[in-house]
């Protein structure tokens, strides 16, 4: 959620960075979104996008957008697997309901507890 | 990942252009001001709590019996966050202790810098000192889970009408509280609510999460409440 205002955000930092190296062009920003942060990537990218023009410093920049996928806890068998988002939950028969719950990939039970994932991380930026 | 120097960025990045390692949250500036307000409750002798829940949860209610119950040994102060109206503010008021009302006019969660100012005006309005204060944020179970507002505990109200599914619903802000509190018990017997369903979703998302139940109309639960908010306080 407020994708806007934190792409907002990030670019105050760009801003702030640029002017501590003396740099006058951002060129590259590489950005990790956690699975669990409740950021959405596309929506994230749009306003990253929308916003940077404003600025001669960022309007050229290009957001390297990270998205790993998620981790999960088994809380029976105590594994810890990743299961894309994709991957876990629709059926391709429409009379089955359409939804399972995630199984662990190790024992096949359903008690899968998110693990870590949360992280908004500005890691590197290039600029000249 | 680049070959030549290792870094995240693709490949045909120019090497004339410095390469900055950052390593930061994009929330770094609320967070700064967080830690902040955390350091001033701390030195004010305080502990701060951060109640958050949808609209009509509870919230306000839960503190007027809380005051009742402690305000005779416990020094409390409320800030209040709404998007219009003094109200929870006035009702915290009757019941003789200083509340700051933050009206966002829109915005749907308090942040760090807007409770960074309540605490200020707070202050200014406790003269005797405080113990305790909570922080009621706007009623809301998505966008309060993301911004961390300087508090030493977070409480997630969830009441009975509102569903047991709820927990596996929101997932960021029930994972992301210290004590889930379930509230409107005595509502139990008019609605589908299953305690046992809230309970499993809840340690599902948190496996040690503590979890309470309550009814601040006729008191059930409350004293587990009480005891809760009061080996948070020194003393």
């Amino acid at each position: 959620m407020h994708e806007l205002s934190l792409a907002q955000s990030l670019l105050d930092q760009l801003l702030d960075l640029a002017r501590e190296h003396g740099a006058s062009r951002i060129t590259r920003v590489a950005v990790t979104i956690g699975p669990f942060s409740g950021v959405v990537r596309d929506s994230f990218a749009f306003g990253f996008d929308t916003l940077k023009g404003a600025l001669e410093v960022t309007r050229d920049a290009v957001l390297d957008l990270e998205t790993p996928d998620p981790l999960y806890l088994c809380l029976d068998c105590n594994r810890v697997s990743v299961i894309p988002f994709a991957a876990s939950e629709w059926s391709p028969d429409p009379l089955a309901g359409g939804f399972y719950p995630k199984k662990c990939p190790w024992c096949c039970l359903t008690r899968l507890s998110p693990k870590g994932g949360t992280e908004l991380t500005l890691n590197q930026v290039e600029m000249e | 990942m680049c070959d030549t120097c290792g870094c995240q960025l693709h490949e045909h990045h120019h090497h004339d252009a410095k390469v900055v390692e950052v390593n930061r949250s994009l929330l770094e500036a609320n967070r700064k001001q967080a830690d902040s307000n955390r350091h001033h409750i701390e030195h004010m002798g305080a502990v701060a709590i951060n109640l958050i829940s949808s609209p009509g949860s509870g919230k306000t209610t839960l503190l007027e019996r809380t005051i009742e119950a402690l305000k005779e040994t416990v020094r409390i102060g409320v800030i209040e966050g709404d998007i219009e109206t003094e109200r929870d503010a006035d009702r915290i008021r009757a019941k003789g202790v200083p509340a700051v009302q933050l009206t966002t006019g829109g915005a749907c969660h308090l942040d760090a810098p807007m409770v960074h100012s309540g605490l200020h005006v707070l202050e200014h309005f406790a003269k005797d000192g405080l113990d305790l204060i909570f922080i009621e944020n706007v009623g809301n179970l998505v966008c309060p889970a993301t911004f961390d507002l300087g508090e030493h505990r977070r409480v997630v109200l969830l009441s009975t009408p509102e569903g047991s599914d709820k927990p596996a619903k929101y997932p960021a802000t029930f994972r992301g509280a210290d004590l889930v509190l379930i509230t409107k018990t005595d509502l139990l017997p008019y609605f589908d609510f299953s305690v046992d369903e809230a309970t499993r979703e809840t340690r599902l998302l948190k496996p040690d999460q503590a979890i309470l139940a309550l009814s601040a109309t006729t008191g059930d639960g409350f004293d587990a409440w009480l005891a809760y908010l009061r080996q948070l306080l020194p003393r």
